[in-house]
């Protein structure tokens, strides 16, 4: 297509403005945690001063860096792994299915996903306080699995229609079960879907506040928990919580990398 | 059949009933501060609490306008820089690229970079803000700022979703009928408004539905930036659920907000979902007849 030279140049100059404005904090993160609190908090903003790495000493010698660290990847791994459990073969059914009572049920995991996790959260921390699993990793992972395993039955559902159905039924011509054309055919080809799916679920239990805030104790509180919890004072470190931030952010940044495309198409969980 | 049962029941224990609960605790008078924990059955009183409350009224504004405000500053942006990343060359995929970060970043880290980056003093951002546009309070600090200062947090976040996904609609629109435009001198703008909208509009009414239904559930960012201040300034709806349930400990009062949350989400769902539905039999019928 043809493109005028002056619009060209506009093009790139506004589309460098927009990098600019959205990789703005992951500049200030990176920099602030080089910074001395003097440099900081110096009027107006340096961007230039002398680098330092007393941020990330303080942090892993006074911060239990590895327990947070620990405790977010039982979290975010066990809610994936239940969470796909239990999406993974609903998806299947539901992508199969001919009857239209099952089909309606797809649209009963959509509206689960637009509950406001505050309405689920107040009675569950009853619940879960006269069960006594409050503070458990077993409380965060059960909340945080409804989420995502609906999300994992919408999105996966399109996912399993565009498995070509020929090839399941040859299988079972082949003497394969049903179950059987689900686990060696049908879900190898849907293998990439699941992927993303399974990063999906990481992704929103790794970033997860409001559950893990409420019903982790400290000795299983995540990283974003432990990140407010270690600088809620009035006088922030923000060198320090810089550092805290950068190890809590860099794993789903480099998933979002890994992601890349699916992420569109995975997002809009699978609607369209 | 058998493959649906464990998630069905799963979900209902886990989410549906908890949510019946608390439409059931909204009928009593509850308080976890109470040494004795009694539940007594006060009827519709929590919900007439709820309604005759000044700050929960401000707080159902409050989210109106959070909602509001947020998604058509997403829509408007997101939908610019999708035109503008629309060409393939390398500069507009290595930005498509980039721009995820945003999206992936934790949501309380990027509160907490904001308020940082927006303090007056020292901040990246606000001191420029203070000492070259005259803002004095910082924009978290003032009432008639906090708000706007939670909606960029928010588009920056959001921004490159709804990008991306216009994107992707963008790129799978068939090429010649913006040809045929383009040889009829048709201008930018028009191509634009009878062209690239209409044949865009599912996408659109999807992504905003999506951008919606998370906009009500705002809370990271409040917390990180503001804790719903200052004043009630920024309490959203979201943030004075939780902080009468779980800062206050009144259930039954939470409970019956919540319950008032769910129903206003519900009927914007509700609408949206139609209209999807509706664009989706219009299309399936259309297309059946040009076959």
């Amino acid at each position: 297509m043809f493109e005028s030279r002056q619009s060209r140049a506009f093009r790139r100059l506004a589309v460098l403005a927009a990098l600019v404005f959205f990789l703005l904090p992951i500049g200030w993160l990176l920099l602030t945690s080089f910074e001395s609190p003097k440099d900081v908090f110096a009027a107006p903003p340096k961007l230039f001063f002398q680098p330092t790495l007393d941020n990330y000493t303080t942090v892993f010698r006074d911060v239990d860096v590895l327990a947070y660290l620990r405790n977010s990847i039982i979290i975010a791994g066990g809610s994936t792994i239940l969470s796909l459990l239990l999406g993974v073969p609903a998806a299947y059914a539901l992508a199969r299915t001919g009857s239209v009572r099952l089909r309606w049920l797809a649209y009963f995991f959509l509206i689960v996903r637009m509950v406001p996790p505050v309405s689920m959260l107040l009675p569950s921390y009853l619940l879960m306080r006269d069960l006594h699993v409050l503070g458990t990793y077993m409380a965060v992972i059960l909340i945080n699995t409804v989420l995502n395993a609906a999300f994992v039955v919408w999105m996966l559902q399109s996912t399993f229609r565009e498995v070509p159905i020929e090839t399941e039924e040859a299988a079972r011509c082949d003497g394969c079960s049903r179950w059987g054309s689900f686990v060696r055919v049908a879900l190898p080809l849907a293998r990439p879907g699941i992927i993303a799916a399974a990063l999906f679920c990481m992704l929103f239990s790794w970033n997860d506040f409001i559950f893990a805030l409420l019903l982790t104790s400290p000795s299983t509180k995540t990283l974003p928990v432990a990140l407010l919890a270690t600088f809620s004072s009035t006088d922030i470190t923000w060198g320090q919580l810089a550092v805290l931030s950068q190890i809590t952010v860099l794993p789903v940044v480099l998933a979002a990398v890994l992601l890349n495309r699916r992420l569109v198409h995975g997002l809009t969980g699978g609607v369209n | 059949m058998l493959m649906v049962l464990p998630i069905t029941v799963y979900v209902l224990v886990v989410s549906i009933w908890p949510l019946v609960y608390a439409v059931g605790i909204s009928l009593f008078q509850y308080r976890l501060t109470d040494p004795d924990q009694v539940r007594t059955f006060v009827g519709l009183d929590n919900y007439a609490k709820a309604f005759a409350d000044p700050s929960s009224r401000t707080a159902l504004v409050n989210t109106l306008v959070f909602v509001i405000g947020a998604v058509s500053v997403e829509f408007v942006v997101g939908f610019g820089l999708a035109l503008l990343l629309w060409r393939d060359t390398r500069l507009n995929h290595i930005a498509a690229a980039l721009l995820l970060i945003p999206i992936a970043l934790t949501p309380l880290v990027a509160g907490l970079v904001w308020r940082a980056m927006l303090n007056p003093d020292f901040g990246t951002i606000g001191y420029y803000l203070t000492h070259v546009f005259g803002i004095s309070h910082g924009l978290t600090a003032s009432p008639d700022t906090a708000m706007a200062s939670i909606i960029l947090v928010d588009a920056w976040q959001w921004t490159p979703l709804v990008m991306l996904v216009l994107l992707a609609g963008l790129k799978s629109l068939p090429i010649q009928p913006f040809e045929a435009a383009r040889v009829d001198g048709g201008s930018p703008w028009r191509i634009l408004r009878h062209l690239t909208l209409p044949m865009l509009a599912p996408t659109i009414l999807l992504v905003l539905l999506i951008r919606t239904m998370d906009a009500f559930k705002v809370f990271d960012a409040v917390f990180a930036m503001t804790q719903g201040g200052p004043g009630l300034s920024t309490t959203v709806l979201n943030f004075y659920v939780y902080k009468q349930g779980l800062v206050f400990f009144d259930m039954g009062y939470a409970a019956a907000l919540s319950t008032v949350l769910l129903v206003v989400i519900g009927l914007f769902s509700i609408v949206y979902i139609q209209i999807i539905s509706r664009q989706a039999r219009a299309r399936r019928t259309g297309g059946a007849r040009a076959a």
